[in-house]
């Protein structure tokens, strides 16, 4: 219990971008030790998906939008944004569809590591996300790409995503038309 | 508007009713409580109070409920099913400022998009602010082509009234020099961007006949004195207008007008108040005040006064004047022509071309101009060059160039409508370094175009559809014609050769669909013309057969023009309460 407690007051960052240490720790620890195979807690209790989906998307969304020079889309509380959208905004087709997308990142993650998704280290989580995005390149857009529209949308449109990744400025004051792009450096966060 | 008295009951009391608060209600108000009268406005929405009632306003996108501010699905085809035909007015953070349909509702022989606002200050709060004089092209049109019936009016009677106007409301913009788009007094223009600029000099060259200038719109760039002292600041290019300006940086009621209108002491202003009819004295031969239904306690109450103006918005002024039967005037208040409720117009929107811009990827702006370019009519202008025999009239551009920011990963989505999904694909941090950056330039000419008048195209009063006041519904039968079929395709084709004269590439024109209305440029029910066997007002907005009523929004439009109509109706406000204020002091009211 104690490692568990450390893990969950260290940087989820940092748990996962520690993935090896952890996979091992939890593949060799077996059913003995099941807190440390499971993912770190979630800081929030999702509405429309299960605890189980809620913790492969806050995976696969650090995954779509990576901690970098500025935050991931972890820390700028996409996975909530994710869930609330799917629970407040999304019609229930589109939350099923979600739904049934984490499930099957989750299964694949069992069949071939025979572990959850959210357990996986970020190799594994990768090739995954991987193959269905290069199914969706061949068959059309299906989960995947909705899942990065959402996640993409819920980064860009939060506060770390448009004030750190883009350039935010809530009153400009004046309008200067033509301007080097290396003076403002990034994309502006509205328009 | 900390003072308003909000709670005048039925009263005698009042020189003046004004019916709206809107563009031409807030004008109605301020100049006839200037010149001492003293003034009810009637206003069927709730209060609404500048700055602090713009709860929106500040809001940044995080705070957002749904992604991108957008209501789901559902609750839009519960209450917003009519209006969110438009695509952009019904957002989080503006559904607020429009009336609920399911509440307000009407009746469609033939698609009509009706869009409202029912507050203090009306749609003056949401309006996009373009502002352009009509010409004397717009004024004799009819007359020359033989279309509905001649304006009572030419532009240089309206001319020192649009001055009047502007300088009050404050209009930002460029002198071209154009007959067919006067200009006025203008505030400092905005600027244009490095390939607005680019497309003016292609365009300009390619085409002699075609003007590429700076929106005129009513955003301050330099704050007179005047506009200082109402408490009204210079634009800060947040170009979030549409949710209410803290900073008073765009002409609406609730910044300017009735600010000035409290200011005199003679305003009373009464929000929750349903004009129902106008009461007509027999004897007199003259209307002697309204009939109002409050709307939150649904009493029925009585307001009187010498002179009436009704600024209710076209069909909305065209709805109490149907309703205001009596033994002088069995089809309603004015209409022995049979003129009234016919003649619906807006203007074309929804139209033009879109095109990918390459190159100029090193540069960008800073800032979010509330304003775009404007492309004035260009088409039979009266010269051999310019005429068109495939239709009468003709249209305006509005539109720019502006560089996509990361939605261009979403599909269907960006600058340019029609585009797929063009960001980078695949996941992970090189994606989301390149989604960071701003993507490549892209350019959209929408179109805005004359409709003519006709008669069939018409509002109707419903008395078997009785709305939740207990007052008849309205029912709309109005469609494109021939004329306006052809100027669509036109307006498509036209948008494109200019783009591709400027070396744009992947040029789609598009026709979204549209249906009257969608403009939100509704007017002519109840128009001008020197006739009063074929218009209901004449040349000073007074209804023919009943001198003391005047109506000055859109429904005394006798002809649509292709420029956006708020303007002339400030300026025909403006002037009509003047001639009110003088023929009630000779006793001709």
């Amino acid at each position: 219990m104690n490692l568990r407690s450390t893990l969950a007051g260290m940087d989820r960052r940092l748990v996962l971008g520690g993935g090896l240490v952890l996979g091992s720790l939890a593949f060799t620890a077996g059913p003995v030790t099941p807190a440390i195979a499971a993912p770190a807690p979630l800081a929030w209790t999702p509405r429309a998906l299960s605890l189980q989906q809620a913790q492969v998307l806050d995976a696969a969304a650090e995954l779509i939008i990576p901690e970098t020079d500025t935050p991931g889309a972890r820390r700028a509380g996409v996975p909530q944004f994710v869930d609330r959208a799917l629970a407040d905004y999304y019609p229930p087709p589109e939350r099923q569809r979600i739904a049934r997308g984490l499930d099957q990142l989750d299964a694949d993650a069992r069949a071939a590591h025979g572990a959850g998704f959210a357990a996986l280290n970020t190799e594994q989580q990768t090739a995954i996300l991987n193959r269905h995005d290069a199914a969706e390149a061949a068959a059309g857009p299906g989960f995947f790409a909705a899942l990065r529209d959402m996640v993409t949308t819920g980064y860009f449109t939060s506060e770390p995503g448009a004030t750190l990744a883009l350039r935010y400025d809530p009153v400009p004051g004046e309008y200067r038309a033509c301007v080097p792009l290396s003076e403002i450096g990034r994309a502006w966060a509205t328009s | 508007m900390a003072y308003l008295n909000t709670r005048a009951r039925g009263s005698t009391g009042f020189d003046a009713i004004v019916v709206g608060s809107g563009i031409s209600g807030g004008w109605a108000a301020k100049e006839l409580t200037e010149k001492g009268l003293r003034t009810l406005v009637l206003e069927r929405g709730r209060m609404l109070r500048h700055p602090e009632d713009y709860t929106t306003a500040l809001k940044p996108p995080w705070e957002e409920r749904y992604p991108r501010g957008r209501l789901p699905r559902a609750e839009l085809d519960a209450h917003y099913k009519v209006q969110s035909r438009t695509g952009y007015t019904i957002t989080e953070s503006t559904a607020h400022l429009f009336v609920r349909d399911d509440q307000h509702p009407y009746n469609e022989t033939q698609p009509y998009t009706w869009v409202r606002g029912y507050q203090v200050g009306g749609r003056s709060l949401m309006w996009a602010r373009q502002s352009y004089r009509h010409s004397d092209l717009d004024f004799e049109g009819n007359a020359r082509e033989g279309v509905g019936v001649d304006w009572p009016i030419r532009y240089a009677d309206l001319a020192p009234w649009y001055d009047y106007v502007e300088r009050f409301a404050g209009v930002s913009g460029q002198k071209e020099g154009l007959a067919t788009l006067p200009d006025g007094i203008f505030q400092p223009p905005m600027d244009m961007n490095c390939v607005e600029k680019a497309f003016k000099a292609a365009t300009e060259s390619r085409y002699p006949e075609r003007r590429v200038t700076i929106g005129r719109v009513a955003n301050l760039t330099a704050p007179t004195d005047e506009q200082l002292a109402l408490g009204r600041g210079k634009c800060q290019n947040r170009n979030l207008c549409m949710r209410g300006c803290p900073f008073g940086a765009y002409f609406s009621s609730n910044s300017a007008t009735l600010v000035a209108a409290e200011r005199t002491g003679n305003l009373t202003i009464r929000p929750n108040s349903i004009v129902a009819s106008l009461i007509y004295d027999e004897k007199a031969g003259r209307a002697t005040g309204v009939r109002v239904v409050d709307a939150i306690t649904r009493e029925e109450l009585e307001f009187h006064a010498e002179v009436i103006f009704l600024c209710a918005s076209s069909n909305a002024t065209a709805a109490i004047m149907l309703n205001s039967t009596s033994r002088r005037f069995p089809n309603g208040m004015g209409n022995d022509s049979d003129q009234l409720g016919r003649n619906l117009m807006d203007q074309h929107s929804r139209v033009g071309a879109s095109a990918d811009v390459p190159g100029y990827l090193d540069t960008y702006y800073s800032g979010r101009r509330p304003n775009g370019l404007y492309i004035p009519r260009f088409r039979n202008l009266g010269d051999r060059a310019t005429a068109r025999t495939d239709y009468l009239r003709g249209f305006g551009y509005q539109g720019g160039a502006a560089r996509l920011g990361w939605e261009r990963s979403l599909p269907g989505e960006g600058f340019a409508a029609a585009r797929k999904a063009e960001g980078p694909s695949g996941f992970g941090a090189e994606r989301k370094a390149a989604l960071s950056q701003p993507g490549a330039w892209s350019m959209r000419l929408n179109g805005y175009g004359e409709i003519l008048p006709h008669p069939d195209n018409r509002v109707t009063l419903n008395r078997d559809v009785l709305d939740p006041y207990g007052l008849p519904t309205l029912t709309f039968d109005a469609r494109l014609r021939e004329n306006d079929r052809a100027m669509r395709k036109d307006m498509q084709v036209a948008a494109a050769e200019m783009l591709e004269a400027a070396g744009f590439k992947n040029i789609q024109t598009f026709d979204n669909p549209y249906a009257p209305g969608m403009a939100i440029h509704e007017m002519g029910a109840a128009r001008m013309g020197r006739d009063p066997k074929t218009s209901v007002l004449n040349a000073h907005n007074q209804v023919h057969a009943c001198r003391n009523v005047y109506v000055t929004d859109g429904a005394a439009m006798t002809s649509a023009s292709a420029v956006n109509p708020s303007l002339t109706y400030m300026a025909l406000t403006a002037r009509a309460v003047a001639h009110a204020v003088e023929a009630r002091r000779r006793g001709e009211l």
